[in-house]
């Protein structure tokens, strides 16, 4: 039976909230492990950073922050979080690492978490489920309306290849180079419902969109609707949901702060959406940011032209300038400049297995990475 | 009817031998490849049998084939044949010592402490039980005492390691069932060295002997570990990580370092999981961390089983041993319960539970380590070794259900 969609709840307008899905991995072979609900079973944890919480298979866990109104706060609950999370799992002897896929674990052996959600969606997608073991980011961004959030939703949507470049860290898959800068996008366009949201005008045209979904069986709640962007009436927030968990909490933060100056921007400016004419090119731009990171050709259906992605993202960091002051976030904002040129997280993924030759090594670097703290 | 060629006054039988001259004579003793393979199907046979009829670990198949085919009740495997195939089995137990050995996580007891007091309360409280009992309540001397728990303290590392990989277990019990496993094997081990100069000291007074033997056992087991795992390493730092060019460096060093502990008279499991131990700390480099033994291993570790199972004593089994025996092993069982219950506070009481469960299984070494120590002093030792050999053939038949009970139980096999 469908639910009914629930009734957008108001936040404070800007507001973030950022959530990461994390690897578990052997701290012997560093291939991914069973070990969330050992590490939540008795976690002498009272909330104040956020949430912690289990995740789809064994081998991942999710930590949630508050919701905020600075990007500082944001990095504070998240050091928090990993804080928890480090000592915890120093205790099980768990690694805990970012990235938006592991590089080489088998996904056989995966094992669905324990819930009757997990459960469910195991029937409903069978093996995909278990493939879905893949790291994202997400970030809610508050609206003080229900028309902002769909508004929003909108005029983000072009903007994703920029956050699929900046935090790609997925390019090793099965043990291979997939030559792809995040493979872990792949695993989500198997689920029937994920892609892009169509051009929808305000909230009452949501719901309409909804309510047919519904009534056509092919949703039965928000959470079915596996979009690169979506509102989430619950919290009162846009949820971006395109960004590969970085190796890094410094680099997640700064993905917020780009959110949220982003976000300002667009609402202050209100620029025109085309949204019909950004939805012909969404996939393939999807597919260049994917594939090719920074690199990537990305193309412009007002202009009808083709721009470089680095370029665009150095433009608008520059054009952001003065929403990320007046969000106290701009020094977050320099950390995304320097990815335009080295490459980011999939590049340091790449230089540490031509340096190791193997991907257990590289793992390990990773875990080593994320535990230094705060990045 | 007569027979071309051949000599009337002759018979058949003559005749064919003639004839059939390039035929070989009947053969006096099984081709060793042939008995391999023999036992093989025999253990295959009898622990698929077992565990699809009834649902049992093939571990347990394995013992029982060596046992009922063994010397002690059918007697189709004789002694003999128990000495030929003893070479693979020490190799396979070689080869499962050096992993347990490699898994020993120093750096885990370090940050944990719970788990540091844990392993250590699992080896004091089994050793210390197991000697009351035997000392009190079998009435043995305090040095066959001392040697009775030193040789059935340890869990079984033959049996964990199996379990978790037949049934790819994952989480916290595996891996503390794993770590327990590991320093209770090393701790039997110190105490089975020292126990040898206090049964010297008991049985002979040769003050020499007292401090000599155990001194050799441990240094000789030590240096052969310590130069294979230095050559292991140095080969493996020149191949590529992972391949399977390392996983027969590492095969190799460890079928060298038992063909040179046999040599030097060194226990090979003592020997093996030193190198293991070697290799977990001096591998800063992590040469050969990621190398993992082949799945062809399960092939001998079916022969270490058959022949553990041919090697147990029931022939003299008593109702009066198997009692003792079943004391010692309630005993052992208390022990190992209390000290992960007490101790393990970050993990449920049910898992903690679960880990004491997977860690009654007793050690195959038990057999082996009986075996020599009763060796140097057959009159007294062997009546003396009778209930710790007793209760490892009651554990090699009830222990890899156990392992596998608390595996399952905890949710941490997969799934299928």
């Amino acid at each position: 039976m469908s639910q009914a969609l629930p009734a957008f709840r108001q936040s404070q307008a800007l507001s973030l909230g950022v959530e990461l899905e994390l690897q578990l991995v052997s701290r012997r072979d560093f291939d991914l492990t069973r070990a969330a609900t050992d590490l939540l079973g008795k976690l002498k944890y009272d909330g104040r950073f956020g949430e912690i919480k289990l995740e789809i298979t064994e081998s991942m866990i999710e930590v949630s922050t508050q919701a905020q109104t600075t990007v500082d706060a944001i990095a504070a609950d998240l050091d928090g979080l990993c804080a928890t999370l480090r000592a915890q799992s120093e205790r099980h002897n768990v690694g805990i690492c970012g990235g938006g896929a592991h590089a080489f674990h088998h996904w056989p052996d995966r094992r669905i978490s324990p819930g009757e959600r997990f459960d469910a969606l195991y029937q409903r997608y069978g093996y995909l489920a278990k493939q879905f073991t893949v790291f994202g980011q997400h970030i809610h961004i508050g609206c003080a309306s229900a028309d902002d959030a769909i508004w929003l939703t909108q005029a983000l949507a072009p903007y994703m290849p920029t956050f699929i470049a900046l935090s790609a860290s997925s390019p090793f898959v099965d043990g291979q180079d997939t030559l792809f800068q995040s493979a872990r996008l792949n695993a989500v366009s198997a689920f029937p419902l994920s892609g892009q949201c169509p051009p929808l005008a305000d909230w009452a045209d949501f719901t309409r969109h909804f309510e047919f979904l519904a009534a056509c069986g092919i949703v039965t709640g928000i959470k079915d609707l596996y979009w690169d962007v979506r509102p989430k009436p619950e919290f009162g927030t846009v949820e971006i949901r395109v960004c590969d968990t970085p190796l890094a909490v410094e680099q997640a933060v700064a993905l917020a702060a780009l959110a949220q100056a982003l976000a300002r921007w667009l609402l202050r400016t209100r620029p025109p959406l085309h949204t019909e004419r950004q939805g012909y090119v969404a996939r393939f731009n999807k597919f260049q940011a994917c594939r090719y990171g920074m690199a990537a050709s990305i193309s412009d259906p007002v202009a009808l032209c083709v721009k470089p992605l680095g370029d665009s993202i150095r433009d608008l960091l520059d054009s952001l300038q003065d929403d990320a002051q007046a969000l106290n976030c701009a020094r977050w904002l320099t950390l995304l400049r320097a990815t335009i040129t080295d490459g980011g997280d999939a590049a340091w993924l790449r230089q540490r297995q031509q340096e190791y030759g193997n991907l257990n090594d590289v793992v390990r670097a990773c875990q080593e990475r994320f535990l230094r703290g705060g990045g | 009817m007569t027979y071309p060629l051949a000599d009337p006054a002759r018979g058949l039988p003559d005749w064919l031998s003639d004839s059939l001259y390039f035929l070989p004579s009947l053969p006096e003793r099984i081709d060793p490849l042939a008995l391999f393979a023999l036992l093989l199907l025999l253990g295959l046979f009898v622990g698929e049998w077992l565990q699809a009829r009834v649902g049992w670990p093939k571990l347990i198949g394995y013992v029982l084939a060596g046992s009922i085919f063994g010397p002690s009740l059918l007697g189709w495997i004789s002694v003999d044949t128990l000495h030929k195939i003893q070479p693979l089995a020490d190799a396979e137990l070689g080869l499962l010592m050096l992993e347990v050995g490699r898994r020993l996580d120093p750096g885990w007891l370090w940050r944990s402490r719970e788990l540091l007091w844990g392993t250590l309360g699992d080896s004091l409280l089994s050793f210390l039980f197991i000697f009351a009992f035997a000392h009190y309540g079998v009435g043995l001397s305090p040095a066959w005492s001392a040697a009775t728990a030193a040789i059935t303290m340890a869990s079984a590392p033959a049996v964990v390691l199996l379990a978790v990989e037949q049934f790819r277990a994952q989480g916290q019990v595996t891996e503390r069932i794993i770590l327990h496993t590991a320093i209770s094997c090393a701790a039997s081990f110190v105490a089975f060295t020292l126990v040898l100069g206090v049964v010297h000291a008991e049985q002979n007074h040769a003050w020499l002997s007292v401090i000599a033997h155990p001194l050799w056992v441990g240094g000789s087991s030590l240096v052969v570990a310590m130069l294979a795992a230095r050559l292991a390493l140095g080969i493996a730092r020149l191949l590529p990580k992972s391949s399977l060019a390392q996983v027969f460096v590492l095969i190799a060093c460890a079928l060298l370092a038992v063909g040179v502990a046999h040599m030097v008279a060194a226990p090979v499991y003592l020997t093996l999981f030193m190198m293991g131990v070697a290799l977990a700390v001096n591998d800063q480099r992590q040469s050969l961390r990621y190398a993992a033994l082949p799945e062809g291993h399960w092939l001998l570790s079916i022969i270490l089983f058959i022949v553990v199972g041919a090697s147990l004593p029931w022939s003299e089994f008593t109702w009066a041993t198997a009692a003792q025996a079943l004391g010692l092993l309630a005993a052992r069982a208390a022990a190992k319960l209390a000290a992960p219950t007490l101790t393990n506070l970050s993990l449920p009481w049910r898992k903690r539970l679960l880990i004491g469960i997977g860690i009654q299984p007793l050690s195959v070494t038990a057999v082996f380590m009986t075996h020599e120590l009763a060796g140097l002093y057959p009159e007294s030792g062997l009546s003396a070794l009778t209930l710790p050999l007793f209760a490892a053939a009651i554990m090699e038949l009830i222990g890899p259900a156990l392992c596998w009970l608390a595996l399952r139980r905890a949710g941490e096999c997969r799934e299928n």
